[in-house]
């Protein structure tokens, strides 16, 4: 990809506020407005209008499959309420076309609005493929792309015995558990052959859908869908691209998106799956004109994904604010890499970034296959930083990798230890403890400490307390001190309290007095101490 | 598992029994009863002074106490270790000439300090001489020091190290709660709570005694310890008491809105509460929308089953749904940062939507860490404020306390700058704003401070730095005089503690040699710079005026006298003159705004610390404390015992990593920021990610944490961001033979 130092007009007029349209309430054109607002600087005027054709308020909607799920309050969904007076919101209102000489946009009411810049954050449809039964669309057959959608499938779901989801991508996988969450029995076919083909190599995608008929999910790679068969316009049966015809009462289709990019075709912007967009995310033809998100087609494709077009409002927002020229907007590693991808399903924990482990020349990759766990982690290391991971069925593991990943924090000698959970510290026992080691941390009192302490006389945790503090802090090392005495009892018991049992709590100077009393030197014989071996078998250990 | 958490019942046993055969065995022998020199935990003691040739003796023993519960950590235990210590400054020094300290007389000293400080102010202005104080200070000697700042000298320039401390929490605190009190509920109130979430704090090291409090809560699974490292506080939470969430360095913030959103997501919160006692919740609701759990752990490593965890058990454990209660407490680890102040602000508000603060067993606090932490953040020595918590700028304020100082309002200066803007200024001329002179009390910060090279550099330009201490250290080094001051067993005072209890310090041994108090220090100075009022000179006084000062502020002390603040267990302020009995839990009907409802407030966190890792500076650096040692460590370096646990700065680097650096236990490491770089031995754990290093700050030169850190702050409160920034690690090229 070329990288061409960008240098695009300054849009700021000379005088009055820059009047920025931005034209979709989804989360990318938020994001957009909410950074404009935010970074606009004091007294340089700026005035925003901003148009939603839905009649919603901006929501989060990559969380209606958590919704479906159960997992998440409809109601819960919405993003903040930008309310200031540089802005002037238009919901529940279509475009219908745009003026580019004039520099305006005609909304549907008739309302002209002006523009200095015009930004296009209209996001794309749910693609509805082109199956005999699906015109007119029939009810009970769904796309999962809107509020209205979610309202939609979830009542389509309430008494639903059997739902068909058709597409086996991270959305179709997504409804298909979180229908299965609801307790409707799921098939979920996948003509192409393997499950998320964009995001996994072979064989993670093989655990992917043993790990889904785990759940008890009906997963048909292979298989697509023929024919929609539909009674008194609802959908009753499919007709599989193999020949079986099962029963269903709810269609799920989830076989892609197709960037909005209509308006802008029919302004005379180059259009190609999206509007057409340089790095600067201007459209070639109109340095007007920006689009940012899923309408979107900039240099490096487009992704389908949220983060990304955040990122391309965030950097926007910016440039259209800034005097000067601003720096060039930060893109993806390589065309081919994947940006941060994971699955929002229960109970299966999938991520994938950046580089695949099947196409890393002169990358280092790294793969755990655990079938029997329904596990498969691959990563690719190159130049000492993780390029890429594929995480499947490692939700402890996930997170650190993904952090490493964007951080691009140096990776291990041995790239192996990302991929093994830490080690268990092996439990302290008294008898293999360093001398050094801190028994006692409030007080710095070490186990040769207590030793010493043993050693003059002291046979009891009080005694030891009382010689060295060990235990009155915060009061947690008092089972290990316990532990020692009791050790120390076993291996080098003072001649009076050889083979007493158990804790003991009496007082030292009884003890002395008692000790003082007995036991001429060298009539006894104390076995000989060795602290740092081990245990005899006799005696108990301490390690927690 | 009582052993864990509960104090031993044997000890306070033994120590009274001691303290009594010590005062058996010498009818001379007397004992006084005051609290610890260190912490915010101020755990109480009873010191035993026995009478001897050279010097009375005095022996430390722990006293039952409602916070320490009559223990006290290896710091407490040895503070006597510095009364009679052989580097104690003893006289007033002056540097000559030659560039040496020399004795001098206090007469000498303090007429050189005044007449040097009449003449820069003269030619500066009064603004080009600032003062730097310390949250060490007794009440009433940061009273005073505010005090002698604006009418002594009329000076802005005020600030303290505080700031390093509890800034964030105390802006989040008094803009979401209308008022900043650490802990505004008494801490034995944890042992009945359900959940505690903890962020970034370490109080198994830093204030032990504390966690014999948690025992309750780890007894019943619910303690939730959120630290990039497996602190000794983190490994509480181990065999199911609770969960160690570690997270990425600086990514708090972010696992506080993903909390809040998986208790808006599932419905979790107390809409009763929220609708009778706050104001905000709709943004705040809002906000949180883009924070689903999957995000969150990809942007703090935290694993989405942790989070739900952690949701479930707080929801399960808030009053609202008949829990026995929760506590969500914040310390350094979370607060340090340029969002410290949001980070604080999001967790109180996922305090307010689980419905805890101002309930009975529930609550919001942050853990203050120095001694007077608290006390010393509401009378006078921040630089936007006066007694009682009040605000300089406001005209009521300045019209009560010029009252009580007896002056017009219009002699107290405005607002100052915040701490790391002050030290920025040092050395800097008079016409762009610089501070030509510097008054340093109770403070070490060519150790503490941020990029404190920077510091160091600029204390050494100064026309003039005058530094009070009991001890010589890295501040004094750089000092034209030296003034040695009394320290807590020498002197009478109040300090406020972490939850906001007023305790009494008592005087038990004379001081030493020509030691004097700092408020006779402060007075006489005063007289000599013809302060238009008089500076009390004894601490009952000063606690008198102090009250009226903070009389009806935020922080009202006015029913305060010596006697109260060393009643049994103490009191909690406020305590106006007409409710002498002061105030545990605050917040039972009202919060302290006007309209009684606590505000909450939409936050959003930042892509990532102020100073990121990068291709030349891989790692984080986090740096913080150890159980031995205090802040810069002037005076527990000075322990023999403390010193042998903690001899000096480390490294703590995971095996891994060490492995990639090249570099095996005990070797000396290098590392690097783009501000500085130190030289210290490795220390291997797993107890710390691979991504990440940890150095204790606690100790100057090559091993100085502070030549690394950043001095980008927190808009709002002005704390540095001391928990994160990127470092490079090499080994270190071998000491020259000498």
């Amino acid at each position: 990809m070329t990288h061409n130092p960008t240098v695009h007009p300054v849009t700021r007029p000379p005088a009055g506020p820059l009047r920025v349209v931005v034209v979709g309430a989804g989360m990318v054109g938020h994001r957009l407005v909410e950074d404009l607002l935010r970074q606009d600087p004091p007294g340089a005027g700026l005035a925003v209008h901003w148009v939603g054709d839905e009649a919603y308020a901006a929501y989060n909607r990559i969380l209606l499959s958590e919704v479906l799920a159960d997992r998440h309050d409809l109601a819960a969904l919405e993003l903040p309420r930008l309310t200031d007076p540089r802005l002037t919101t238009h919901l529940g209102v279509p475009v219908r076309r745009i003026d580019r000489a004039a520099h305006r946009v005609e909304l549907a009411d008739g309302r002209r609005l002006a523009y200095d810049h015009l930004v296009l954050a209209t996001g794309a449809d749910a693609v509805v493929p082109p199956l005999p039964g699906l015109t007119p669309r029939p009810r009970r057959a769904h796309v999962l792309r809107s509020v209205d959608d979610a309202r939609d499938v979830l009542a389509g779901s309430l008494g639903a015995h059997h739902a068909v989801v058709l597409g086996g991508g991270l959305l179709g996988l997504e409804a298909a558990t979180a229908l299965r969450r609801r307790g409707v029995a799921v098939t979920l076919l996948q003509r192409d052959g393997q499950l998320a083909e964009a995001q996994l190599e072979r064989r993670p995608a093989e655990l992917l859908a043993a790990t889904l008929r785990d759940l008890g999910i009906d997963v048909r790679c292979d298989d697509g869908i023929a024919e929609v068969l539909v009674d008194g316009g609802e959908v009753v049966a499919v007709r599989t691209c193999a020949g079986d015809l099962i029963a269903t009462d709810l269609l799920l289709l989830s076989t892609g998106a197709r960037p909005r990019d209509a308006l802008a075709a029919e302004a005379g912007l180059p259009v190609r799956r999206g509007v057409v967009v340089g790095d600067d995310l201007r459209s070639p033809a109109d340095p007007r004109i920006s689009a940012v998100g899923d309408c979107a087609a900039p240099p490096e494709g487009g992704s389908g994904l949220v983060a990304p077009g955040w990122a391309q409002a965030s950097w926007l927002a910016a440039d259209l604010l800034a005097s000067g020229a601003s720096p060039r907007r930060p893109v993806a590693q390589s065309p081919t890499a994947r940006p941060l991808t994971r699955l929002k399903a229960a109970g299966v924990d999938l991520v994938v970034m950046g580089e695949r482990a099947d196409g890393a020349p002169g990358g280092r990759s790294v793969t755990v296959d655990d079938p029997a766990s329904r596990r498969s982690v691959s990563i690719v290391v190159r130049d000492g930083r993780l390029v890429g991971v594929t995480c499947l069925g490692a939700p402890d593991l996930s997170p650190s990798l993904s952090v490493a990943w964007e951080r691009r924090t140096p990776t291990p000698v041995d790239p192996l230890a990302l991929l093994l959970p830490e080690a268990a510290e092996e439990e302290g026992n008294p008898a293999l403890m360093p001398g050094d080691t801190a028994v006692c941390r409030c007080n710095g009192v070490t186990k040769r400490d207590v030793v010493s302490a043993w050693d003059a006389g002291a046979d009891s945790v009080p005694d030891v307390a009382q010689a060295t503090r060990a235990t009155t802090g915060c009061g947690g090392c008092r089972s290990l001190v316990c532990g020692l005495v009791d050790w120390l009892r076993e291996v080098d018991p003072h001649p009076s309290a050889a083979g007493a049992p158990g804790h003991d709590d009496r007082s030292s100077s009884a003890r002395q007095a008692v000790s003082q009393q007995q036991a001429p030197a060298g009539e006894q014989i104390v076995p000989e101490r060795q602290h740092d071996a081990p245990l005899p078998a006799t005696s108990a250990s301490y390690g927690a | 598992m009582t052993v864990l958490g509960s104090p031993p019942s044997s000890v306070p046993a033994a120590a009274s029994t001691s303290s009594d055969t010590a005062a058996g065995a010498d009818p001379a022998a007397r004992t006084v009863d005051t609290h610890c020199p260190y912490c915010a935990l101020q755990c109480a003691m009873t010191l035993t002074v026995t009478p001897a040739p050279g010097g009375d003796r005095v022996e430390v023993a722990p006293r039952d106490f409602p916070t320490s519960q009559g223990g006290l950590c290896q710091k407490g235990w040895t503070a006597a270790a510095l009364l009679d210590h052989p580097d104690r400054l003893l006289f007033p020094q002056v540097r000559g000439d030659d560039g040496e300290l020399h004795r001098a007389t206090w007469d000498e000293a303090l007429e050189l300090v005044a007449s040097r400080i009449d003449a820069i102010r003269t030619a500066d202005g009064p603004d080009a001489v600032a003062v730097f104080g310390g949250g060490g200070l007794t009440n009433e000697k940061a009273y005073t020091l505010g005090k002698f700042a604006r009418l002594a000298l009329r000076t802005a320039m005020i600030d303290y190290n505080g700031r390093f401390c509890m800034s964030s929490a105390a802006a989040a605190g008094n803009r979401s709660l209308g008022i900043d009190r650490g802990m505004p509920f008494p801490l034995p109130d944890l042992q009945g709570a359900d959940a505690v979430l903890l962020l970034g704090s370490n109080v198994a090291d830093t204030m032990p005694p504390f966690v014999a409090h948690l025992e309750g809560v780890r007894r019943r699974g619910g303690l939730v310890v959120v630290d990039p490292r497996t602190s000794a506080t983190a490994a509480l939470t181990e065999s199911g008491q609770g969960l160690h969430l570690r997270t990425l360095p600086g990514a708090d913030q972010v696992l506080l809105l993903g909390l809040l959103h998986l208790l808006v997501a599932e419905d979790l919160v107390d809409h009763a509460y929220l609708a009778d006692r706050t104001t905000g919740w709709e943004d705040v609701r809002r906000a949180v929308a883009t924070w689903w759990p999957q995000r969150v752990a990809d942007r703090t490593g935290v694993p989405e089953a942790q989070l739900r965890q952690t949701a479930h058990l707080l929801a399960a454990a808030s009053p609202g749904r008949g829990g026995r209660g929760a506590y969500v407490l914040t310390g350094r680890g979370a607060e340090q940062h340029v969002d410290g102040t949001d980070t604080v602000t999001a967790a109180i508000n996922l305090a307010l939507a689980l419905g805890l603060p101002g309930r009975v067993g529930s609550g919001y606090g942050c853990l203050t860490g120095q001694g007077n932490g608290q006390g010393g953040r509401e009378h006078g020595q921040k630089s936007d404020q006066l007694p009682g918590y009040r605000l300089i700028a406001d005209p009521a304020a300045r019209a009560h306390v010029a009252g009580v100082w007896g002056v017009d309002a219009e002699v107290i200066p405005g607002p100052g700058v915040p701490a790391v803007e002050l030290l920025s200024r040092l050395g800097r001329p008079a016409a762009e704003g610089g501070v030509r002179a510097l008054m340093v009390h109770g403070s070490n910060p060519v150790v503490s401070a941020p990029d404190a090279g920077a510091v160091a550099a600029g204390l050494a330009s100064l026309d003039l730095l005058v530094v009070c201490d009991l001890v010589p250290n890295e501040t004094t080094a750089l000092a034209d005089v030296v003034l040695p001051v009394t320290q807590w067993a020498e002197e009478d005072g109040t300090m406020t503690n972490l939850e906001g209890r007023l305790l009494r310090r008592r005087r038990a041994v004379d001081a030493p040699g020509e030691v004097r108090d700092e408020l006779h220090v402060l007075a006489d100075l005063a007289a000599r710079l013809a302060c238009p009022a008089p500076l009390a000179r004894e601490a009952a006084e000063v606690t008198a005026e102090l009250a009226a000062a903070s009389a009806g502020g935020r922080a009202d002390y006015g029913a305060l006298t010596l006697e109260r603040a060393g009643s049994d267990t103490g009191l909690h302020w406020p305590m106006p003159a007409g409710a002498p009995e002061g105030t545990p839990r605050l917040f039972l009907d009202r919060f302290a705004h006007p309209d009684g409802r606590a505000r909450m407030i939409a936050t959003s966190p930042p892509t990532g610390p102020a100073d990121d890792v990068r291709a030349d500076r891989p790692y984080y650096l986090a740096t913080g404390r150890v159980l031995a040692q205090y802040q810069s460590g002037a005076q527990t370096r000075r322990v023999t015992a403390l010193s042998r646990s903690a001899p000096g700065a480390h490294v703590e680097i995971h095996p891994q990593t060490a492995r990639a650096v090249g570099v095996g236990d005990g070797d000396r490491v290098l590392v690097a920021s783009d501000r500085g770089q130190l030289t210290a031995p490795v220390r291997l754990t797993r107890s710390i990610r691979p991504d990440t290093v940890f150095v204790p700050f606690h100790w100057p030169g090559e091993g100085r944490a502070n030549s690394l850190t950043t001095a980008a702050t927190d808009p709002v409160s002005g704390m540095p961001e001391f928990k994160t920034c990127a470092v490079s690690l090499a080994p270190a090229p071998p000491e020259e033979s000498l």
